[in-house]
C-alpha cells in the first residue's frame, strides 16, 4: 500500500514536471510566432520621426496614420492590390477546375493509363523542371513577359494538391459511380452532378492552397514583370526596401516628395497585405489542416 | 497502339476531364527540360535554342573553374542540413507537446499561432527580419543597447546567417510540420498509453518507449523528402531576406540564388543552365541513392 502510494506520487510529479515543460514550450514558440506580427502592426502606427529616431519599440509613442495615408495617396497601392487581386481570383478558379477534373481522372478505376499519369505527375515534383528552360519558354516562346497571365499560368497545377485530391475522392465509396452508372449516365455527368457535389470539403481545401500561393508569390512577378504597373503586393512591397525613390514608386510621381514616411510605408503596406490572409485565416485553417492530414497519408 | 485508342476511345469523355491537366504537365513541366540543352550551348537570343552554338562543356568548366561552385554546393547541402536537422525534430517535440496538451481551447490557440507564420510570404518575413535586426532602427539592437549590451551589425556579419536562416526557418515551417506529425500521433492508440501507465511509466518514459518508436516511419519519410531536395535552394527565402547583400553571399548564396542572378543580373543563360543541370543531376543521385539506403535500412518506409 505505502509503494503503491509512493509510485502514484511519483508519477504524478513526474507529470507535473513534463506538462510544465511541455505548457512552457508551447507558449514561448507560440509568442516567437506572434511577436513579429506585434511589431510589424504596432509600429505602422508609430510616427515615423519616433520610427527613424528610437526605432521599432513595442509600445505606440506617437500615434500616427500618415503612413497609411501617403500610401492610399498614391497610385502604386491600389494598381498592386487589383494585380494581386485578380491574379488571385482567376488563378485560383483556374487552377481549381483543372485540378478537380485531372485528379478525378487519376483517382478512377476504369482509366487505365492512371498510373502512369500520376507517375509523370510526380516526377517534376521531385526533380524540378529547370529554371533555365522555364524562363525561356514562358519569355521567349509563349511571350508572356509582362503579362498577368505570367503570374497564373505557371501555377495551375500542383503536382501535390492532385495527390490530395486524389487521395479524397478515392475515399469516396464506390456504390455513388455505380448507381450513376446503372442510369446510363456519362463520366462527365456523374463527376459534375454526382462527385463535385460530395467533394466541397476537398475542393474548398485545394481552393485555399492555391488562393495563399497566388497571393503570397513574388517569384514569378520578379522573373518576368518589369512594370510598376503589374507590380502585385509582394512586389511592392519588395521595391519599397529596396527602391531608394519611395515617393516616385507609390505616387507614380504625383504626390510631395518632401516627408516620405519611407520606413513607415513598407510597414503599411505589409499590414494591408497580409490583411486578408490574418482576418480569413480563423475560419479556413481547419481546411488547411485538413489538406495536410490528406496529403501525408500518400497513396 | 490498337490498344491504346481503344482505351482512349472507351474512357473518351474522362481523358476529356484530364486534358487541361495532361496539357499543362506537357507545356509547363516538360517543356522546359529543352533548356538544358543550353548548357552545351553558346546561347544567344538571336540563334534561338536550337540554332546556337554548341560548345560542349566549356559551360561546366567555367563554372567548376572557379571556386564559386564549391561555395554554393557547401552552403546549399549545410543549410538544408540545418533546416532539417534541427527543424525537423523541434517540430516533432512540437508536435508531441501539442498532443500531450488537455485543455482544449489552449491547445487550438496554440496550434494556430504557431501555423499562422506558414501564411505569410517570404517577403513579408524578409521585413520582418529587417525589422529586428537592421543596424539604424532594429528592434534587437535597440534591445542590446538598452541593456548595455555591444550592437551587432547583422547585415554586415556573414557568419551569423546560417543560424538567423535556420531560425527563420524553423519560425515559418514548424507549425506545418508539426500539423502533419500531430496527425500521425492521433492515430496511436490511447490503449498502449494506458497499459505504460499501468506499469508506472512516467510521461517522458512513455513518450521514449512509446511515442517515439511509433513516429519512426512518418519522421523519415519527412525527412527522406527534406534530402531529396538537398540540393535545392529554399530562393523566396534567401533571395527575399539576404537579396543581393553582397557581404553575406559567402554563406547565403546557394545553387538557386547563384543560378538566378547568372540568368537575371549577368544574363548569361548557358552558365546559368549549366548550373541547374549540375543541380538536377545531383538532386536525382541524392534521391535514387536515398530511396535504395532507406529501402535496405527499413524495409516498411518507402517514398516510392
Amino acid at each position: 500500500m505505502g509503494a503503491a502510494a509512493r509510485v502514484d506520487y511519483r508519477r504524478k510529479s513526474n507529470g507535473l514536471v513534463y506538462m510544465s515543460v511541455v505548457y512552457a514550450v508551447i507558449i514561448l514558440f507560440a509568442f516567437v510566432c506572434l511577436f513579429p506580427f506585434y511589431l510589424v502592426l504596432l509600429n505602422s502606427f508609430q510616427s515615423n520621426k519616433v520610427l527613424n529616431q528610437e526605432g521599432y519599440l513595442l509600445y505606440i509613442k506617437a500615434f500616427s496614420l500618415d503612413s497609411y495615408a501617403y500610401l492610399m495617396e498614391g497610385k502604386q497601392v491600389y494598381v498592386s492590390y487589383g494585380v494581386t487581386i485578380f491574379v488571385t481570383v482567376v488563378g485560383t478558379a483556374l487552377a481549381t477546375a483543372i485540378t478537380t477534373m485531372f485528379a478525378y481522372v487519376l483517382a478512377h478505376k476504369k482509366v487505365k493509363y492512371r498510373n502512369i499519369m500520376a507517375f509523370l505527375t510526380y516526377i517534376p515534383m521531385v526533380m524540378g523542371t529547370g529554371l533555365v528552360g522555364f524562363y525561356i519558354l514562358v519569355a521567349q516562346w509563349l511571350h508572356l513577359k509582362d503579362t498577368l497571365w505570367a503570374l497564373i499560368l505557371p501555377y495551375l497545377l500542383n503536382p501535390f494538391l492532385v495527390f490530395v485530391l486524389v487521395n479524397f475522392y478515392r475515399a469516396l465509396p464506390y456504390e455513388l459511380y455505380e448507381s450513376a452508372y446503372m442510369d446510363g449516365a456519362d463520366d462527365i455527368l456523374v463527376f459534375f452532378r454526382i462527385i463535385l457535389p460530395v467533394s466541397i470539403p476537398g475542393i474548398a481545401t485545394i481552393i485555399l492552397f492555391y488562393a495563399l500561393t497566388y497571393w503570397n508569390d513574388w517569384w514569378l512577378a520578379i522573373l518576368f514583370i518589369n512594370h510598376n504597373e503589374l507590380h502585385p503586393l509582394q512586389m511592392m512591397i519588395r521595391s519599397l526596401m529596396s527602391q531608394i525613390n519611395a515617393a516616385q514608386y507609390v505616387s507614380s510621381g504625383t504626390l510631395h516628395v518632401a516627408n516620405v514616411p519611407s520606413e513607415g510605408l513598407k510597414l503599411a503596406t505589409v499590414c494591408i497585405t497580409i490583411g486578408p490572409i490574418v482576418f480569413l485565416y480563423p475560419f479556413v485553417q481547419k481546411y488547411f489542416v485538413k489538406g495536410l492530414t490528406l496529403g501525408s497519408v500518400k497513396g | 497502339m490498337r490498344a491504346f485508342y481503344r482505351e482512349i476511345s472507351k474512357n473518351r469523355s474522362l481523358y476529356i476531364l484530364a486534358l487541361p491537366g495532361i496539357l499543362f504537365l506537357v507545356v509547363f513541366a516538360y517543356l522546359p527540360l529543352f533548356g538544358h540543352i543550353l548548357a552545351f550551348e553558346d546561347f544567344k537570343m538571336s540563334a534561338g535554342l536550337f540554332g546556337s552554338k554548341f560548345v560542349g562543356f566549356k559551360n561546366f568548366e567555367f563554372f567548376f573553374g572557379s571556386n564559386d561552385w564549391i561555395t554554393v554546393t557547401f552552403n546549399t547541402v549545410f543549410l538544408n542540413t540545418l533546416f532539417l536537422g534541427i527543424g525537423l525534430p523541434f517540430s516533432l517535440v512540437l508536435a508531441i507537446f501539442i498532443n500531450d496538451i488537455r485543455l482544449r481551447g489552449f491547445k487550438r490557440l496554440a496550434q494556430s499561432f504557431i501555423f499562422l507564420p506558414y501564411f505569410i510570404s517570404w517577403q513579408v518575413i524578409a521585413l520582418m527580419v529587417y525589422a529586428l535586426l537592421n543596424s539604424s532602427n532594429g528592434f534587437i539592437n535597440s534591445v542590446l543597447l538598452g541593456a548595455g549590451l555591444p550592437v551587432v551589425n547583422w547585415y554586415g556579419s556573414p557568419g551569423l546567417w546560417p543560424s538567423i536562416l535556420t531560425v527563420v526557418n524553423i519560425f515559418k515551417y514548424a507549425g506545418y510540420n508539426s500539423i502533419i506529425f500531430l496527425a500521425a500521433l492521433t492515430g496511436i492508440s490511447e490503449e498502449l498509453y494506458e497499459s505504460a501507465r499501468i506499469d508506472g511509466a512516467s510521461r517522458f518514459q512513455q513518450v521514449l518507449k512509446i511515442t517515439l518508436p511509433l513516429m519512426r516511419p512518418i519522421f523519415l519519410i519527412m525527412l527522406l523528402l527534406g534530402i531529396g531536395r538537398i540540393f535545392f535552394g529554399d530562393f523566396g527565402m534567401i533571395y527575399g531576406i539576404v537579396g543581393d547583400n553582397g557581404v553575406l553571399l559567402p554563406t547565403t548564396d546557394v545553387i538557386d540564388t547563384y543560378s538566378y542572378r547568372a540568368l537575371r543580373q549577368v544574363g548569361n543563360l548557358s552558365m546559368s543552365s549549366a548550373v541547374v543541370l549540375y543541380q538536377s543531376v545531383m538532386g536525382v543521385v541524392t534521391i535514387v541513392f536515398f530511396n535504395w539506403l532507406i529501402k535496405k535500412a527499413e524495409p516498411d518506409v518507402r517514398l516510392f
